[in-house]
C-alpha cells in the first residue's frame, strides 16, 4: 500500500524534487533511475534478506526503496556501528548480500518512475535495538505492519501535499527514519536530509532555517540543545513540528513556541515493535497542552491500535491507576528474530487478543488520554534512541571475566541531558582498557562517558544491588 | 588568535571536563574526546556568553575547526567594537 502510493506519486510527479541531500537537490525521476540500477541487480540475488551500508547520499535511499519493490527485506548497516556490532547483525539476520550505495548516480537520460511491488509476504525491514543479553535484538516489521501503519498514519489529518518540505533528520538504524523518508515520497513531497558532516543538531536547525522546511520530526534534545539560540530562530514556514523518540518537556514546547508561530506541533509515541507510532498527542493551539509531572500527554492509540494498562497483579487498571501500557493491532510486530523466549515474554493474550507489553509505566485520564511516567526496566533514552543498560552492563562483566559487578547509571546532567556512567566494583583500575572493549561492541551513544570504581556495591532492602544509591554515591 | 585559543581551551575543558586539551587552528571536534555534536552546542553558547556575540546556525553548522570558530569570533567581535 505504501509502495503503492509512492508508485503513484512519483508517476505524478516525476520531474518534482523527491530528495534535496547536502544540498544537491533529485527528481522523482532522477531517484527511481537509481532504484531502478539496484532493483535489477536484486533480480539475480537468492538472497531475500539484504544489508545495507548506510550514509547519507542518494544511493542509500534509493537502496532501500530499490529492496523494498524487490520484495527483500532491509537491515541498515551503520558505518557508525563497531565492526562487532554489524557483525553480529549480519549474523542474526542472515544476510546474504550486501549493498554499499555511495557513488550511485542517477541517470537523466530518459524519466524513470517507481516499478510495481514485487507481492511477497517478507518483512519489510528489521531494526536492531539494544538488547539486555548484551545482543543487539532484531525487530522484524512486516509489509502488513508497514502499511498499517501508513494507513493509520496518514489518516491523522495532516494537511500535506507534493509541494511540502519535509526534514528526514534521523540515523536510518532508527525506525522514525522510514516514517520521515517514506511518507513524504507517498505525497510527492520533497525529503531535506542532514548532513553527516560537521555538527547534527546545528545541522538541523540549519536546515530548518535555510529550506524554509514545513513538516519536522524531532528528537526533543534538538530542542533542549537549541533553548539558548530560541532567541534567533524563527521558522514562520514550518507547519508541523512532531516530537518524538523520548519524552518530551511541556516547559520546553512552551518556550518553543514562539520560534514556530504557524505549527501545529504533535507528540507521537511508539515503540519499534509497534512499527514507528502508535499512539498521537495533537497538542491545542490555545491553551496549555495536557501534561503529567511536566511532561506531554502521549495521546490516544492510531486507528486500528488498541491501548490496555494493567497492574503489577495483571488487572486493568482503573483510570488515574498507573500500570504497564500494553498495544495491540495490526501494527505489532509477531515476535523478535529467532528468540521465541524474548516474544513470549514480550507478549500477553489477553481476551482472546494478543499484546506487545511497552515496559512503559502509564496510566490514562478521565477522557482515555494517555500519560508515560517511565519505564519499568533497565531502558533508558538518550538522544532518542532506546538502550537496555543490561546490555553494556553485560559487556563490561564480559570485560572482567566476570568477575566483577557492573551497573550502568543514567544520570541527568545540565540542560536535561543524560549522561551515562559505568560503575565497577572492587579496586580502580586503568578504565581505558574498559572503554576500548565497550567501542568494539556498543554504538557510541551507548558509550559511557565516565567510569566509576566503588569498592562493594551498596545493596537494598531486598539483598539486591541498590541503584539508586550508587547513583548518589558517583553524583557526590 | 592565539588569545582566543587560550580561551577556547579554558571553555572546552570547563564543559568537556578534561585538563590536558590542546587546540590549535587545525584542530577539529574529532579530535578531542567528548567534543560532539551535543557539547559542541554547550561550547558554542559558553563562546557566546563570554565574547557577547551570537553566530547564526549557518555560521555554527558550516564551522569546520578551531581555525574557522577563532574566525569567527574575530569577526563577530570587530564588528561589535
Amino acid at each position: 500500500m505504501i509502495l503503492e502510493a509512492i508508485n503513484q506519486a512519483s508517476r505524478l510527479w516525476a520531474q518534482r524534487t523527491a530528495m534535496v541531500i547536502d544540498g544537491q537537490s533529485y527528481s522523482y525521476s532522477q531517484l527511481f533511475s537509481i532504484v531502478d540500477q539496484v532493483y535489477s541487480k536484486l533480480a539475480n540475488i537468492d538472497s531475500g534478506v539484504i544489508g545495507i551500508v548506510s550514509g547519507n547520499n542518494i544511493g542509500t535511499y534509493a537502496s532501500i526503496l530499490a529492496v523494498l519493490y524487490a520484495g527483500k527485506t532491509y537491515v541498515i548497516l551503520s558505518p557508525d556501528f563497531p565492526e562487532q556490532r554489524n557483525r553480529e547483525i549480519s549474523r542474526q539476520a542472515a544476510i546474504g548480500h550486501v549493498i554499499t550505495p555511495s557513488g550511485l548516480e542517477p541517470n537523466n537520460d530518459a524519466t524513470y518512475y517507481a516499478p510495481e511491488p514485487v507481492a511477497t509476504c517478507a518483512n519489510a525491514y528489521i531494526i536492531f535495538t539494544s538488547g539486555s543479553t548484551g545482543h543487539p535484538k532484531g525487530v522484524p516489521i512486516s509489509r502488513a505492519n508497514l502499511d498499517a501503519f501508513y494507513q493509520a498514519y496518514s489518516q491523522l489529518g495532516w494537511k500535506l501535499d507534493e509541494h511540502d518540505r519535509m526534514l528526514q533528520m534521523f540515523k536510518l538504524t532508527f525506525d522514525v527514519s522510514v516514517v520521515s523518508f517514506l511518507y513524504p515520497l507517498t505525497l510527492g513531497a520533497s525529503v531535506y536530509t542532514v548532513p553527516d558532516e560537521g555538527f547534527k543538531y546545528a545541522n538541523v536547525l540549519d536546515v530548518l532555517d535555510t529550506y524554509h522546511i514545513t513538516f519536522a520530526a524531532v528528537a526533543p534534545s534538538v530542542l533542549r540543545l537549541s533553548r539558548p539560540f530560541f532567541d534567533r530562530l524563527l521558522l514562520p514556514h514550518l507547519k508541523y513540528m512532531v516530537v518524538t523518540t523520548e519524552a518530551t518537556e511541556a516547559s520546553l514546547i512552551a518556550d518553543f513556541k514562539s520560534c514556530i508561530p504557524n505549527a501545529q506541533v504533535v507528540n507521537l509515541y511508539g515503540p519499534t515493535e509497534c512499527t514507528i507510532y502508535c499512539t498521537a498527542y495533537f497538542l491545542p493551539t490555545q491553551g496549555s497542552p495536557k501534561q503529567h509531572n511536566g511532561l506531554l500527554c502521549i495521546g490516544r492509540p492510531l486507528k486500528g491500535m488498541k491501548s490496555l494498562i494493567i497492574d503489577e497483579n495483571g488487572k486493568l487498571a482503573n483510570h488515574d491507576e498507573k500500570g504497564e501500557l500494553l498495544m495491540s493491532g495490526p501494527q505489532v510486530m509477531s515476535g523478535y528474530l529467532n528468540d521465541a523466549s524474548k516474544t513470549q515474554e514480550a507478549m500477553t493474550w489477553i481476551h482472546g487478543t494478543r499484546y506487545y507489553r511497552t515496559g512503559d509505566i502509564c496510566y490514562y485520564d478521565e477522557s482515555g488520554e494517555i500519560y508515560c511516567l517511565g519505564r519499568k526496566d533497565m531502558q533508558v533514552k538518550i538522544q532518542g534512541y532506546r538502550i537496555d543498560l543490561g546490555e553494556i552492563e553485560s559487556r563490561a562483566k564480559a570485560y572482567f571475566m566476570g568477575k566483577r559487578n557492573a551497573v550502568m547509571v543514567a544520570v541527568k546532567c545540565s540542560g536535561q541531558l543524560t549522561e551515562l556512567h559505568l560503575v565497577v566494583e572492587g579496586k580502580p583500575c586503568d578504565p581505558v582498557g574498559v572503554m576500548h572493549y565497550l567501542a568494539m561492541h556498543v554504538a557510541s551513544y551507548m558509550m559511557p562517558k565516565q567510569v566509576h570504581f566503588i569498592d562493594t556495591f551498596p545493596l537494598n532492602a531486598n539483598s539486591k544491588i541498590d541503584r539508586n544509591k550508587i547513583k548518589e554515591i558517583i553524583i557526590s | 588568535m592565539e588569545k582566543i585559543i587560550t580561551t577556547l581551551t579554558h571553555i572546552i575543558s570547563k564543559l568537556l571536563n578534561r585538563d590536558n586539551i590542546l587546540l590549535s587552528p587545525e584542530t577539529t571536534a574529532h579530535d578531542v574526546d567528548g567534543w560532539d555534536s551535543i557539547t559542541n552546542m554547550l561550547i558554542i553558547n559558553e563562546v557566546e556568553k563570554v565574547y557577547h556575540i551570537k553566530f547564526s546556525f549557518r555560521d555554527i553548522a558550516h564551522m569546520r575547526n578551531v581555525g574557522d570558530l577563532c574566525g569567527m569570533i574575530k569577526e563577530k567581535t570587530s564588528s561589535n567594537s
